[in-house]
């Protein structure tokens, strides 16, 4: 394992320096024994990540996910391999695939997308790592520079953020979703991604404004990620990519599809989740902007309203307090049996000493959520609020 | 005489291991502001830089003791934990850290609950999780906050079997645990 490890890590640090083998395209799928021995190694490793509860699930977004893959795939090179498309849960700029046709997608790159079109883009690029055996001709490529191989592997010992990664995803995965395949290979997958995207029909242009997304997000929140769509040179190359694409192919498209109403309906529940994956990772400005996005598709929805209370309160910018109790008693009036912004009220106002007022909300907390989890805190502050009295 | 020899190299094999072990089994941590009572037979790794004694290796069973300073944000997360925050609050960072962290796996949150230490009003959190050869493990922590400083108290264990063996010799590691100058009222 160890060997292998270092082999893919090394492919990683090679990009851009070797050339990839092409793998014959009569060449069968798994036919040969280095492939058959990649797909058993990747086996092994999803069966990490899926079984990391890392996963985020999700049937109905699965479905559609899958659905949207097998529109791309119908024109890709091979319309056959199996594709499928699975979400982590993690609020990180990212996407990759395996050579065996499972393409993760982290939960922080479809909550940045505004519609179908810019998904498409994502999965088309990820599609051909799979459908060109990228994972497979950086391997053969690698097998012919023992040498070289020999020379890097010193540097490697020393990125840190590489080895981090690599003891979830493994050997293949670090290579898909941390420092890419080689830059050759990576702007084949821009290239016919671009073209798959066309031949379905949807806006390539979505592809632009995705990266353009990104890369504000990045250079704006400060992002600092290791992941490969999480870093400035990364999604440079990208938009390059991309603009270049457009500026070979500028033929005007007939109604090009970017079904945005279909896509928010669909992805309005992972864009809430990665707010609370953002909160809790302490990026509140990130959390805070995914939430205004949410709110302005769902108004009223109240536990979209506590979690925009919450992000204020750990925020504690100055008002951010006072902010975040309009938005608890919005969530209380537009769901007065969600349990969790009369704990929130509670708790701020106990904070502050007014203890009568925290009592109120700690005793109706507990008559929503009798078996709440915390209950023994909040047992703990009635006791004080009884004991103590108001203070100021 | 040639029968005496192995004999020999036994006996000197058998009181080496045990003076080696009183070596590390260490009576007092080393430049802390607090004291800890530790009991019999649990050792400091050498090769750790951290107040962390174990009785049967630390990958069986530790038992780790930190002092943080309170404007050190928290690895996994950037969150840091504020001086007038409730334990409770201490605590819910506590648990975005750990499940932010991409080395424990199906972590679950069996109890957040209010406790004590010396005097300081406190949380407990008891955890289990599974490392990535799918090896499950079982932690009880506490912490609290004072002065400028976040202290926590864990015990970490082998679900199977370890965690219930030392699980009385930790409480009374938790009783023992005193601050140098406790301000606790």
């Amino acid at each position: 394992m160890k060997y292998f490890v270092i082999v893919i890590a090394v492919c990683c640090l090679a990009s851009g320096c070797i050339a990839p083998h092409a793998v014959p395209v009569d060449e069968e799928l798994n036919s040969s024994e280095d492939e058959r021995m990649l797909w058993r190694r990747v086996q092994k490793e999803q069966e990490t990540i899926d079984n990391s509860g890392f996963l985020y699930r999700d049937p109905e977004l699965e479905n559609y996910l899958n659905r949207i893959a097998k529109k791309l795939q119908a024109n890709s090179i091979a319309p056959d391999f199996k594709i499928q498309v699975k979400v982590l849960n993690d609020p990180n700029l990212n996407a990759f695939a395996y050579p065996n046709g499972v393409i993760y997608i982290h939960t922080g790159i479809l909550a940045r997308m505004d519609n179908e079109a810019q998904l498409a883009a994502l999965l088309s690029h990820e599609m051909t790592h799979c459908t060109h055996r990228h994972s497979l001709r950086v391997i053969r490529s690698i097998k012919d520079r023992p040498a070289y191989i020999a020379a890097v592997q010193h540097t490697l010992a020393k990125i840190s953020p590489v080895q981090a990664v690599a003891r979830l995803l493994g050997a293949t995965g670090s290579m898909a979703a941390v420092t890419g395949y080689t830059r050759e290979l990576e702007s084949e997958a821009d290239q016919v991604g671009l073209d798959l995207m066309a031949k379905a029909n949807y806006d390539s242009k979505q592809a632009l404004k995705l990266f353009e997304h990104l890369k504000q997000e990045i250079e704006g929140e400060g992002i600092k990620e290791s992941f490969f769509f999480g870093t400035h040179p990364h999604v440079q190359q990208r938009l390059n990519n991309v603009q270049n694409w457009l500026a070979k192919n500028n033929q005007e498209m007939k109604a090009p599809v970017k079904n945005t109403l279909e896509f928010q309906t669909g992805l309005q529940r992972v864009i809430l989740a990665n707010a609370r994956l953002d909160l809790r990772m302490g990026r509140f400005d990130v959390a805070h902007k995914t939430v205004v996005k949410y709110l302005s598709m769902q108004p009223n929805d109240a536990r979209a309203n506590y979690l925009f209370g919450e992000i204020l309160r750990q925020r504690n910018r100055q008002d951010d307090a006072s902010e975040a109790v309009i938005y608890y008693k919005k969530a209380i009036s537009l769901d007065s049996s969600f349990p969790e912004p009369h704990k929130a009220m509670g708790l701020m106002h106990y904070k502050e000493g007014q203890k009568q007022l925290a009592k109120k909300f700690f005793e109706s907390c507990l008559l929503l959520s009798p078996d709440a989890s915390d209950k023994a805190y909040i047992q703990g502050y009635l006791k004080n609020c009884n004991f103590n009295g108001e203070e100021s | 005489m040639k029968k005496l020899i192995p004999l020999l190299f036994c006996l000197l094999f058998v009181f080496s291991c045990v003076s080696s072990a009183q070596e590390r089994s260490l009576k007092k941590l080393p430049d802390a502001n607090f004291s800890v009572e530790i009991p019999d037979g649990w050792w400091k790794p050498e090769y750790i830089n951290k107040y962390l004694i174990t009785k049967d290796g630390p990958f069986l069973q530790y038992v780790l003791i930190q002092q943080r300073p309170l404007d050190r944000a928290f690895k996994n997360t950037r969150k840091k934990i504020r001086r007038e925050m409730l334990p409770q609050e201490a605590a819910g960072i506590i648990i975005d850290e750990l499940a932010s962290d991409r080395f424990l796996m199906n972590l679950k949150v069996i109890e957040n609950a209010p406790a004590t230490i010396d005097g300081h009003p406190s949380f407990k959190i008891l955890f289990t999780y599974k490392d990535k050869k799918g090896s499950k493990f079982k932690t009880l922590y506490y912490g609290f906050i004072s002065g400028d400083s976040f202290y926590n108290l864990r015990y970490c264990a082998a679900m199977r079997h370890y965690f219930d063996k030392d699980i009385a010799t930790f409480e009374q590691i938790l009783t023992s645990f005193k601050l140098a100058n406790n301000t606790a009222s």
